[in-house]
């Protein structure tokens, strides 16, 4: 089945007409890499260019700045960003993903299709200029608009912000109360630490935040990989009728019934697959960035009491998260995006 | 001559079962030097070096981690929660396989771990420890200038 899915894949996102605009590195400094789709791993340098799937990642002396058809994106250190697409309203569109640490984005002139930003909490739709974006350790986002518009949407709920205001989202929860931003720059090392003491303080209220997270990744994926499934099933049936035409009615038939039939079908088969792709992409950022690292975080603390009972609880909780993991995402993935 | 020929092919093959002998007695010494390497800068609290050693992404357990200040704040938190590894012998070593990713977890994430990121000529680990039997597995690399750690298990 998922060899079938994979396959089928690459002719079906070649069949789409839009896809996502590239990004080029315009700056780049200490430690920035670039893990391209395909799984290889580079340094960052001036003049790469990010395409659809590739992450940018800085350490901690790590800054990057990037352009994407006029929108400015400035990278800060200790941040993994990774350029995304999804389809909405019949169109495939960019994703600017922030899976971990912060950035700035700037929106030099709107075209009323600017790329969504995602967080590990949260969807933004963008119609502002100027605001900037804080992924946290424990999978919270903090976004504070400096000038414009951006809608921020989570778990059904959805925010409007204007300048000068912020809201944060915790993970697997709608988003806050708004909040004035203040007019210095905002200290966002300082509320990541308080993020991440809260998250060791209590494992298992941080363990109930991924499940709930990933529990909507999983429908999602489900959801879109079902009617994938449903539609290609289809497209192969008419497939076939196509070369039952082209045996009785002759070729232009057959290229009629290409392009009237198949082709409209053939893409609205590719976007079904975009986004289970998106869904369980986005799952995996989520499984590795939040929980893995708290995985990691916590083992090192108790690798001398592994038989405390906060490790041993978050453990079990852990487990059952991994399976249902390797169960409903692991599945849609390939080796590359490991 | 035909006596001659036996003689000296039997005399190749001792040869080559010393010299398969002695490489296996040398891979053993090598695995054991480097299992103690690791085992020392435990002890010593050297995180730093450790991480210096540590490929990215780095596994832990069945945990592939990314970025390299997380691989440091692995090393420098299990120094810094006291762990030690006492009496560090090596108990079995085995070059790298199609099923190695197995002794770490069996899910597709570590088996991909294991193609896209561990080289070829890397071998596991595994060390005992004079703490109640339990042990430890190394992911390590070990060329003529680079000795790599690739991943971390245990205690178990």
């Amino acid at each position: 089945m998922k060899k079938a899915i994979t396959a089928a894949a690459f002719v079906l996102i070649g069949a789409l007409a839009l896809s996502a605009a590239p990004a080029d590195v315009t700056y780049a400094e200490g430690d920035a890499s670039i893990k391209l789709k395909t799984g290889k791993l580079q340094d960052a340098q001036i003049g790469d260019t990010l395409n659809t799937g590739d992450t940018l990642r800085t350490g901690k002396d790590g800054l990057a700045e990037l352009d994407q058809k006029g929108v400015s994106i400035k990278i800060a250190k200790n941040t993994v960003f990774t350029l995304m697409e999804r389809e909405q309203g019949g169109q495939t569109s960019s994703v600017l993903s922030v899976t971990l640490g912060s950035i700035k984005f700037r929106y030099n002139k709107l075209t009323g299709q600017e790329p969504m930003v995602r967080t590990n909490s949260m969807v933004a739709g963008v119609r502002g200029t100027e605001f900037s974006v804080f992924s946290g350790d424990d999978g919270s986002t903090l976004i504070a608009v400096d000038s414009g518009q951006v809608t921020v949407e989570s778990e059904g709920k959805s925010v409007d912000l204007a300048a000068t205001e912020g809201v944060e989202v915790p993970l697997g929860k709608p988003p806050g109360d708004k909040f004035t931003v203040p007019r210095e720059l905002m200290d966002y090392s300082r509320w990541n630490e308080d993020k991440l003491s809260a998250m060791l303080a209590d494992p298992l209220a941080a363990m109930t935040s991924i499940e709930s997270s990933l529990a909507e990744y999983e429908k999602n994926v489900a959801d879109y990989n079902a009617t994938y499934l449903e539609y290609k099933a289809r497209l192969d049936a008419k497939r076939q009728k196509r070369l039952q035409i082209s045996k009785e009615q002759g070729a232009d038939e057959a290229a009629k019934y290409q392009q009237e039939v198949i082709t409209p079908l053939s893409l609205q088969t590719g976007r079904l697959f975009l986004n289970a792709r998106y869904f369980s992409l986005a799952a995996l950022s989520m499984r590795r960035f939040v929980a893995g690292r708290l995985y990691v975080l916590l083992k090192s603390r108790y690798i001398t009491n592994p038989g405390d009972p906060t490790w041993t609880q978050f453990l079990s909780r852990f487990d059952n998260f991994l399976s249902s993991f390797e169960q409903s995402i692991a599945p849609q993935l390939v080796v590359a995006d490991i | 001559m035909h006596f001659h020929r036996r003689k000296l092919a039997g005399a190749a093959s001792v040869a080559a079962l010393v010299l398969l002998a002695s490489c296996a007695s040398l891979q053993r010494s090598w695995d054991q030097g480097n299992v103690e390497t690791v085992a020392r800068l435990i002890n010593e609290g050297q995180a730093d070096k450790l991480a210096a050693m540590s490929a990215a992404p780095f596994l832990v357990d069945g945990e592939i981690v990314t970025l390299k200040p997380d691989i440091a704040s692995f090393w420098s938190g299990i120094v810094k929660a006291g762990f030690k590894v006492e009496g560090a012998t090596l108990v079995q070593a085995a070059p790298f396989a199609a099923d190695s990713y197995r002794q770490f977890a069996d899910t597709m994430e570590v088996k991909s771990f294991f193609v896209q990121y561990v080289k070829k000529e890397a071998r596991l680990l595994e060390l005992g420890t004079s703490q109640s039997g339990k042990k430890i597995m190394l992911i390590f690399g070990d060329s003529w200038f680079k000795k790599t750690i690739y991943g971390f298990k245990g205690p178990y």
